[in-house]
């Protein structure tokens, strides 16, 4: 009789199934656990007479309810909602440390007011109150730079010190995995089914693919290999470490542990994000940003470095500290070309104008030293390089300074006639280019009388303008040329042929030497981090060089570096200053704005996976009191029916 | 669909949190009264605001420069204005000399007139505002008119400002010049040919001379020679026998010269000699001083020959100040239309970045009650899904 025999079988199952069923109730809540259900199968008939009997149930496994696939989809969209998680986070802070849009005053709206400063000094060019503001207003937008520039600086620290620490959480998640590898296969290799212990795996590998994006391979006996990047970091009970450093390039990476070389391409996951915000996303704004400070500085100080302030002329200047003397790596391109030095001896009043070249392109090729030399070797001033600082020091009883104003007299006269007259030069030269103008006498006679009069030709020979000097023209008044220039002739003779040279600048630089070397500039520092007011202009105001003409009262100098406000520039793609920021603000906002709608979309796509997955694997308390019922009755009615037995079998030893 | 407790937990969360992050926002909306917080709202609307705040800043920046630029230039109208007045009185009494109302003390008394209106008129030339000097072009630090004095009185009003003038941004792309050039707009610059008033039988020579305003010829003679001198008899060149057609004179305080053609002398005085086109308002007012107070003891016919042209002396200068009062009077509607330009842009400006940055606030209100209910109806229902379960059934 085998009836005991189906009654424990059915008495078991009962109480198997009832604890699977109070298992899969008791983590209704845990996160990550996958439902359970017990399989049920008949054992084999036995023949009893003519009929072949059941010999009742047994539990043939517990089943762990999982949609691998379902289950991989939602790991990586986990992945890449938390590298777009990651990279929102810090954008958005960047994006607020702009401060625009807000009551506080953000880098747009102090550029401005820099500008503005600059138009105001330049219809107030003399006055201390406007030079006070000038220098105010650029000290306020150095430091909002700097500000920036350190805010960036600190990120990028932060990012690094987030990698590391994301590498190490890695390390330590691959360890877990790799110890329940080990435990889930000596389970499972006997024939049994470790499921929680696989759940816990799993979600261990669920908290990996947050950090990193992660490939899973199914091994026998329930083992999971684990990648990062296609680098196997789980192989069985062995493991992989990883470390998160800076290379030599300054790009942050994820690398082996102990091998820099062996770099991973980790794309998502938390650790993908930092990647991207490190390697691409700050670096691309920080680049930017110094980009825009690059330019200000530079454009401002090409203006600044020719003009002169109140203070006047130059006793002193002393550029700043250069990475060396080799002036084909100055962070302001120098190239060839000449810059002309003015020299007044403030004894006599003379001036005088030294050109110095400058010849970068040449097998042997100027160097700071050089140019000290160069410049040292002309009368009345010395120069030096001390430190990798270029100083030029004038003599006692001299000055010096950069004007691009014309002299008061003609640079070469050939005058052939017994009394010729004096000839005077002033005005502003307004054309762009540096220039030669030969004025030569047609006729003969003095001045005022008679059929006379000058041709005025560059240096090109071309005929630019005829001025009369004959009857007509009083000795004394002023000729103006086009071009601002103006001449005076006294009361003189002049003989045919006759002549004179004006040299005329545009530009007292066209080699930027100057601007490289720290010479008379406004600003200083190479980008957003270390830009600056220069200490000799924040402390003198009357040093601001607002002025490009000889008596020091125009206001030229200031008008140009105000005019920077609207200068395309090359380095800024073309943009001007304000346009290149607009350009920065907008798309950073771009950029956050897809970083939150792409964040969204995963949201939503996790959402409905999870939804998904919860049909499958989450417990569902109504279903699992249903099967409670279920199998409690059962094991109602199995011990009935053991009670039965019992009876028959009592009954027939009494009939014995 | 699902109705496990994990889901059911999952849809309540995520459902508070879109609702949350919602309300998040439309509050910020309704706080800040802008749609646009930060670029990322909105990037394409916040590049176009940010550059019209730029340029908001820009115009608001240039209106204030062409308001000043205008005070200034009003400030200069108004003094123009003044001196043109006071060289009308003094043409008026000069005109008045000619016709004889004045005795010699009276012309004294006229004299001291046109002295006042002089010392006036330097004042009115050396006048700042703010802390800029009106008539110096671009030096405006300095007073542009200086005064050498014998005995107390003016001898000599010399221009020591500059002769660039300076030009300021008052628009993108458009510059204009500010503060005058005194020596451009008080002194006349179109030289005619010397107009020799007296009876010694000097005329003009074929060369152009440079002596400016009125010249006091002297023709004397050394008893072989025609003597002739400009500098009041300090230096002297000799006319040859015959003459010349064109023989220079200096004046030894100035440099300058006077053409004459001497062939023509036949003898001695002292004449005025006049070049017109070349007066300044100072000048010719010292000269009619002087002529008033006659100390070089000119005849009366040819004084008052001289001071009827120093009538019109007057006039030409007072002109150059009226011409130079309504160029500036254009230059001030000119400014006065770019300014009503510039806020009409500024209006524009700030119109658009009205419509692009501030949130409707209606609007808001509608989403935010919407936002809400839903918020309230996620709550709810995920109350009635948590509180009912077949547990409550089974006995």
């Amino acid at each position: 009789m085998n009836d005991f025999g189906i009654a424990l079988s059915g008495l078991r199952a009962a109480q198997t199934a009832l604890d699977i069923v109070g298992n899969n109730v008791a983590n209704a809540a845990t996160e990550g656990y996958h439902r359970q259900r017990v399989e049920l199968s008949a054992l084999d008939s036995v023949p009893i007479g003519n009929v072949e009997i059941g010999a009742g149930v047994s539990v043939s496994g517990v089943t762990r309810l999982i949609d691998g696939l379902l289950e991989a989809e939602i790991r990586r969209q986990q992945s890449a909602h938390e590298q777009t998680s990651q990279e929102l986070s810090i954008l958005t802070s960047v994006e607020s440390s702009l401060g625009e849009f807000t009551d506080t005053d953000g880098l747009n709206a102090t550029l401005d007011a820099f500008f503005k400063a600059l138009q105001n000094l330049a219809a107030h060019p003399q006055e201390r109150v406007w030079q006070n503001e000038a220098i105010s207003t650029a000290q306020t937008l150095a430091g909002e730079f700097r500000r920036l520039g350190t805010l960036m600086m600190g990120l990028e620290e932060q990012l690094l010190l987030e990698a590391k620490n994301t590498a190490a959480s890695i390390n330590s998640l691959v360890t877990q995995i790799a110890e329940l590898n080990n435990k889930i296969q000596s389970i499972e290799i006997s024939g049994q089914h470790a499921n929680n212990l696989r759940d816990q795996r799993d979600s261990l590998i669920m908290s990996l693919s947050k950090l990193a994006d992660t490939e899973t391979v199914e091994r026998p006996y329930g083992v999971v290999d684990v990648s990062i990047g296609r680098l196997p970091v789980v192989t069985g009970s062995m493991t992989m470490s990883l470390e998160a450093g800076l290379q030599s390039d300054g790009s942050l990476s994820v690398y082996v542990e102990g091998d820099e070389v062996a770099t991973i391409n980790v794309q998502a996951g938390r650790m993908g994000g930092l990647l991207a915000l490190k390697n691409e996303l700050l670096a691309g704004f920080e680049s930017d940003l110094d980009a825009l400070a690059k330019a200000i500085v530079s454009q401002v100080n090409q203006y600044h470095v020719q003009g002169l302030g109140q203070d006047g002329s130059f006793q002193q200047l002393i550029g700043w500290a250069m990475n060396g003397t080799d002036l084909s790596t100055t962070a302001t391109p120098v190239t060839d070309g000449s810059f002309f030095l003015r020299l007044t001896n403030t004894t006599t009043g003379l001036v005088e104008r030294h050109a110095i070249d400058v010849n970068v392109s040449a097998a042997t090729p100027d160097t700071l030293d050089t140019i000290a030399a160069k410049i040292d070797a002309i009368d009345g001033v010395s120069a030096s390089v001390v430190s990798s600082q270029l100083q030029i020091t004038a003599d006692l009883g001299y000055t010096f300074d950069f004007l691009p104003a014309v002299l008061s007299e003609p640079t070469t006269m050939n005058l052939t006639a017994g009394s010729p007259p004096t000839v005077a030069v002033s005005g502003l030269y307004n054309d762009s280019d540096n220039q030669t103008f030969t004025f030569r006498a047609v006729g003969g006679g003095s001045v005022g009388n008679g059929l006379l009069r000058l041709d005025v030709t560059d240096a090109d020979g071309n005929i630019v303008t005829a001025v009369n000097i004959g009857a007509g023209y009083a000795a004394g008044d002023t000729l103006e040329l086009d071009n601002g220039i103006k001449i005076t002739l006294s009361l003189g003779q002049v003989n045919d042929g006759d002549s004179f040279e004006i040299e005329a600048f545009a530009t007292a630089d066209t080699s930027g030497l100057l601007a490289a070397a720290g010479m008379n500039v406004f600003f200083s520092g190479s980008g957003a981090l270390d830009m600056e007011v220069c200490s000799e202009i924040a402390n003198s105001p009357g040093r601001i060089a607002t002025s490009l003409g000889r008596d020091l009262t125009d206001n030229m100098a200031a008008l140009n570096m105000a005019g920077v406000q609207d200068e395309a520039v090359e380095s800024l793609d073309g943009m001007t200053p304000s346009q290149y920021f607009h350009r920065i603000v907008a798309d950073l906002g771009m950029e956050v704005s897809l970083k939150q709608s792409r964040q969204d979309n995963i949201e939503a796509m996790i959402q409905n996976l999870e939804q998904h997955r919860s049909e499958i694997s989450a417990v569902n308390v109504n279903d699992e009191a249903a099967l409670l019922l279920i199998y409690e009755k059962m094991f109602q009615a199995v011990a009935k029916y053991m009670s039965s037995i019992q009876t028959t079998m009592t009954t027939m030893m009494d009939l014995i | 669909m699902s109705s496990s407790l994990t889901s059911i937990y999952d849809n309540i969360a995520y459902a508070l949190q879109l609702h949350g992050k919602a309300i998040t926002k439309l509050q910020e909306q309704a706080s800040s009264g802008n749609r646009v917080n930060r670029a990322s709202d909105s990037p394409s609307d916040a590049y176009r605001i940010i550059g019209l705040n730029s340029q908001d800043r820009s115009l608001a920046s240039y209106l204030g420069r062409v308001t000043e630029l205008m005070d200034s230039m009003e400030m200069s109208s108004s003094l123009l204005s003044d001196m043109a007045s006071d060289l009308a009185d003094a043409r008026t009494v000069v005109t008045q000399i000619v016709g004889g109302i004045y005795d010699a003390e009276g012309q004294k008394q006229v004299a001291n007139r046109l002295n006042n209106t002089l010392e006036q008129l330097v004042s009115l030339a050396n006048t700042k505002e703010g802390n800029q000097y009106l008539f110096g072009g671009t030096d405006t630090d300095a007073a542009p008119y200086r005064v050498v004095r014998e005995g107390g009185k003016i001898t000599q009003v010399i221009y020591e400002g500059s002769h660039e003038a300076r030009s300021i941004n008052v628009a993108p792309g458009l510059e204009v010049e500010t503060f005058h050039v005194g020596d451009d707009i008080f002194r006349s610059d179109d030289r005619g040919d010397p107009v020799f008033l007296g009876e010694t039988g000097a005329k003009a020579g074929t060369g152009t001379s440079n002596v400016r305003g009125d010249v006091w010829l002297t023709v004397d003679h050394d008893g072989t020679n025609y003597r002739l001198s400009i500098d009041d008899g300090a230096t002297f060149v000799t006319v040859p026998a015959g003459g010349q057609t064109n023989q220079a004179v200096t004046d030894s305080r100035t440099g300058r010269v006077l053409y004459v053609d001497t062939t023509g002398i036949n003898s001695t005085g002292v004449e005025m000699v006049r070049v017109p086109g070349t007066y300044d308002i100072f000048g010719t007012l010292i000269s009619l001083r002087d002529a008033l107070i006659n100390e070089r003891g000119v005849p009366r016919s040819e004084l008052l020959d001289f001071i009827d042209r120093g009538a019109a002396a007057i006039e030409e200068v007072r002109n150059l100040v009226v011409q130079t009062n309504t160029s500036t009077g254009s230059k001030i509607a000119f400014l006065n239309t770019l300014k009503n330009h510039l806020e009409d842009t500024q209006f524009n400006v700030t119109d658009e970045t009205t419509r692009l940055q501030q949130a409707d606030v209606a609007q808001i209100a509608i989403d935010l009650s919407r936002r809400e209910i839903l918020y309230q109806m996620s709550l709810s229902v995920a109350g009635k899904l948590l509180s009912t379960s077949l547990l409550d059934f089974v006995q």
